[in-house]
């Protein structure tokens, strides 16, 4: 086996568990993991996470089926919502300062984080 | 049918959102139906995982269009992360919703300052000042 390869069995390891311990996509970790570790482009490293989070996220909500923990029905609601929402998200990035939105998403994020823990 | 509507705008949020910062669904799915909704912890994180699946094919599909996908990379993180998945996936349903939940709380603010942190760095004068967080 090829280093490249070792590296990249073990980001998809890393990034799987997190995604099926938490419920989320997995590209907080492969995104990084590409750019700094295999430097991709940060693009590429978009696209190719992308295609990862089709495999991690079919397997963590399989298991979470099985187990009960799905609302199917608030899901497709949801998807609904978003199918719309990622149109008007391009329109969005090309008016607004992305930085302050970056910065505002984080601080509502962290609110939400702290109330999570308490 | 309210509870309906306001799904469809989380939707509608988390997907703009998601589309002009490049974020995944999940880390606004997860705490907006447990703070907002009041799931419980165990399905707010299957439901944002059945939210995700159909949208990464979708963005899969249109990121492959314009050669984005090295496959030769993402086949091998894929595979690991399917047996990452279904691990971590039986250590959450194992856990208890409350603990849990704070363990998702301490994820999301680490997310949120290294996200803070770089948007903070992010190139040029700042247009207007933010406040430090």
């Amino acid at each position: 086996m090829n280093a490249a390869l070792i590296k990249a069995l073990a980001l998809g390891a890393v990034a799987g568990t997190v995604a099926g311990l938490f419920g989320v996509g997995g590209g907080v970790i492969v995104v990084p993991g590409l750019v700094l570790w295999m430097a991709l482009s940060q693009r590429e490293a978009s696209g190719t996470s992308t295609a990862t989070i089709v495999a991690s996220s079919a397997a963590a909500m399989l298991a979470f089926g099985i187990g009960g923990s799905v609302d199917w029905q608030a899901a497709g609601f949801i998807l609904i919502g978003s199918v719309v929402g990622a149109w008007g998200g391009a329109w969005i990035a090309e008016r607004v300062n992305e930085r302050l939105l970056a910065i505002t998403f984080a601080a509502v994020l962290a609110v939400a984080g702290i109330r999570m823990m308490i | 049918m309210l509870e309906i509507i306001a799904l469809i705008a989380l939707g509608l949020f988390a997907g703009a959102i998601a589309a002009s910062l490049g974020l995944g669904g999940g880390i606004i799915f997860v705490p907006a139906l447990v703070v907002l909704f009041g799931f419980d912890q165990h399905i707010a994180q299957g439901t944002s995982l059945a939210v995700i699946f159909p949208t990464a094919i979708v963005a899969t599909v249109a990121h492959a269009r314009m050669g984005n996908v090295r496959w030769r990379l993402a086949i091998p993180i894929g595979i690991a992360g399917i047996f990452g998945a279904v691990f971590g996936a039986q250590i959450a349903l194992r856990l208890d919703a409350d603990l849990l939940r704070r363990m998702f709380g301490i994820f999301l603010t680490l997310l949120a300052v290294r996200m803070a942190w770089r948007a903070w760095r992010m190139n040029g004068r700042p247009e207007t000042e933010p406040e430090p967080s």
